[in-house]
């Protein structure tokens, strides 16, 4: 940690040794246009995914946790994908989401939706990659708000039905203010994890089409490991890593003032 | 039908069970039907595999194969797929007993022995865990470049050694577990190491089992950090070799090579997949006790 600060205040292509600029490469991260266009993809992209796998997970929790038919089925298939390599993720969605011949778009144009570009049109390609991010990542989301369901004791929502409260008030009133904690748990978990989003797009689009997709870290690899810009590199590292660490303190605040 | 009582009321039979609402029939299906949808990517990645080049694009959904073959697995394995097998097995089960056996041991020192600054230590343990490995990685890849630790196996497994997750999830562990039976081998005369290795660690068998699990699969799959110190072909993991059938996004190739790309998925899946289903029950309690303590 300490050596990649340092290596942040100097200019290194990895040959020979580093030559100390100062600022110079913070310098350069505020003038460099891509900065807030990978900053700005990451952000819509994290709109997009944090909500959605919030909601999907929360759903699949509470069906999950039903004591009917093939719950136990549907708790290994929901979290199946998480076990899979990104790699299979990447590869797999991306001929899902072919936009002739993928699967998605062969059964929406069978309801009558039109060919939608999911991963060759800028526009598009940050919902076809959450889509994948939402099939992997669901699951593990699913099991945290799982175990969040179990600590809740069973007598409160017994007495809540005793005095007269349908299925859904129980949910809305007692279930969901109790899952709180699981539920900031499981949002602090899926923020890291889009401010860090790359190897889904490594895999899927590399980035393209013209950028859309390139993500923070995305960028850091390209100028470390592609252009051997390691001081660059480490200056917009340790920037992503600050951004990590004040959305962490939030997060922990939160939930501190959430257990008063 | 002697007991059937009236709808509703609190003493009705288990008969009751089976009367379902027409809300909650709905709600039912529904979600299996999300089952099915979730299920549906595995299978269409196994059916393709096994479809001739001519069948994959269809203007048509099929779900089976008109034809079987087994000429995309024969591509898959016209590269050195074997050699990246051999390299992930040995990075990733060397990894992970390392790991185990270094996470067990430090974590049975956070918590059984005392030590000047102990506190500190575990926070700072702890701190690393909000630093994602992507922030290290620049730092760590030119630390690894200098002491010329790329391109072997090394370079793959040493940073997954001290494994922060692990050392938190056995001290946890030992926490909870009572004393007395250690310091009975104490007094029968058992130093430290004797101790923690015959008294201790036979009894973190669940620890060990869960952090073992979820530690294999992180290393089997991991991607990022293999991609960056392998050099060479014969180097690469499996997760980094396969990405190379990865058909580049609206490329003219990308037609030929979803076979070829979707057999390298499968075989690549199927050893996780199976390693889940044997032991889901541990996964799933591994993460609840990651998820929710850690």
């Amino acid at each position: 940690m300490g050596f990649g600060t340092y290596v942040s205040f100097t200019e290194w292509g990895v040959m020979g040794d580093p030559q100390w600029v100062g600022l110079e490469n913070f310098r350069r991260a505020l003038a460099d246009p891509f900065v807030p266009k990978v900053w700005g993809n990451t952000l819509k992209y994290g709109l997009i995914v944090v909500p959605a796998t919030t909601l999907t997970a929360l759903a699949f929790a509470l069906f999950v946790n039903q004591r009917w038919w093939g719950a136990t089925l549907a708790r290994t298939v929901f979290y199946a994908p998480n076990v899979v390599a990104v790699t299979v993720i990447g590869l797999v969605w991306v001929w899902l989401l072919d936009t002739r011949f993928g699967l998605i778009n062969q059964y929406l144009g069978a309801a009558g939706v039109p060919n939608v570009p999911w991963l060759t049109n800028p526009a598009w390609v940050l919902f076809g990659i959450a889509l994948a991010s939402i099939w992997w990542d669901a699951g593990f989301s699913m099991v945290i708000f799982l175990a969040g369901l179990q600590d809740i004791p069973k007598e409160l929502r017994e007495a809540a039905q005793v005095d007269g409260a349908s299925k859904f008030q129980v949910l809305r009133h007692i279930v969901l203010p109790l899952l709180r904690p699981a539920l900031s748990l499981v949002a602090t978990l899926l923020i890291i994890g889009t401010l860090r989003v790359f190897s889904q797009i490594y895999v899927m689009t590399n980035g393209g089409p013209a950028n859309a997709s390139a993500s923070v870290i995305m960028y850091i690899y390209r100028i470390g490991f592609r252009e051997f810009e390691l001081g660059y590199a480490a200056a917009l590292s340790l920037m992503l890593f600050a951004t990590i660490l004040v959305v962490t303190a939030v997060e922990m605040r939160m939930l501190r003032v959430q257990r008063w | 039908m002697v007991s059937a009582g009236a709808p509703g009321t609190a003493a009705a039979p288990p008969r009751a069970r089976w009367r379902v609402s027409p809300v909650v029939a709905v709600l039912w299906a529904l979600g299996m039907l999300v089952v099915v949808a979730w299920a549906a990517p595995f299978v269409w990645m196994v059916s393709t595999s096994l479809k001739q080049p001519g069948d994959i694009m269809t203007p048509t959904i099929e779900w089976l194969p008109r034809r079987v073959t087994s000429e995309n697995y024969a591509k898959v394995f016209a590269q050195p797929v074997l050699r990246w097998l051999v390299n992930s097995l040995i990075v990733a089960t060397t990894a992970t007993a390392l790991s185990l056996i270094s996470g067990a041991m430090a974590g049975y020192a956070f918590a059984r022995l005392q030590f000047p600054g102990r506190g500190v230590l575990f926070f700072l343990v702890l701190a690393t865990l909000m630093i994602p490995s992507e922030m290290t990685i620049v730092p760590l890849f030119i630390g690894f470049l200098r002491a010329d630790l790329v391109n072997n196996y090394a370079a793959f497994i040493l940073p997954s050694v001290a494994s922060v997750f692990s050392v938190y999830l056995f001290r946890q562990f030992f926490l909870s577990l009572p004393r007395e039976l250690e310091d009975a081998a104490r007094v029968d005369g058992a130093g430290r190491f004797r101790t923690f290795f015959s008294i201790a660690l036979p009894l973190a068998r669940p620890a060990v089992i869960a952090a073992a699990i979820l530690l294999f699969t992180t290393n089997w799959n991991a991607f990022l950090w293999p991609l960056l110190v392998a050099f060479t072909e014969e180097m690469k993991t499996l997760p980094v070799g396969m990405a190379t059938f990865a058909p580049g996004v609206g490329g003219q190739t990308q037609l030929q090579s979803f076979g070829p790309a979707m057999a390298a998925m499968t075989i690549l899946t199927i050893p996780s997949l199976l390693v889940f289903l044997v032991l889901q029950r541990y996964f799933i309690e591994g993460v609840i006790s990651v998820g929710i303590k850690g």
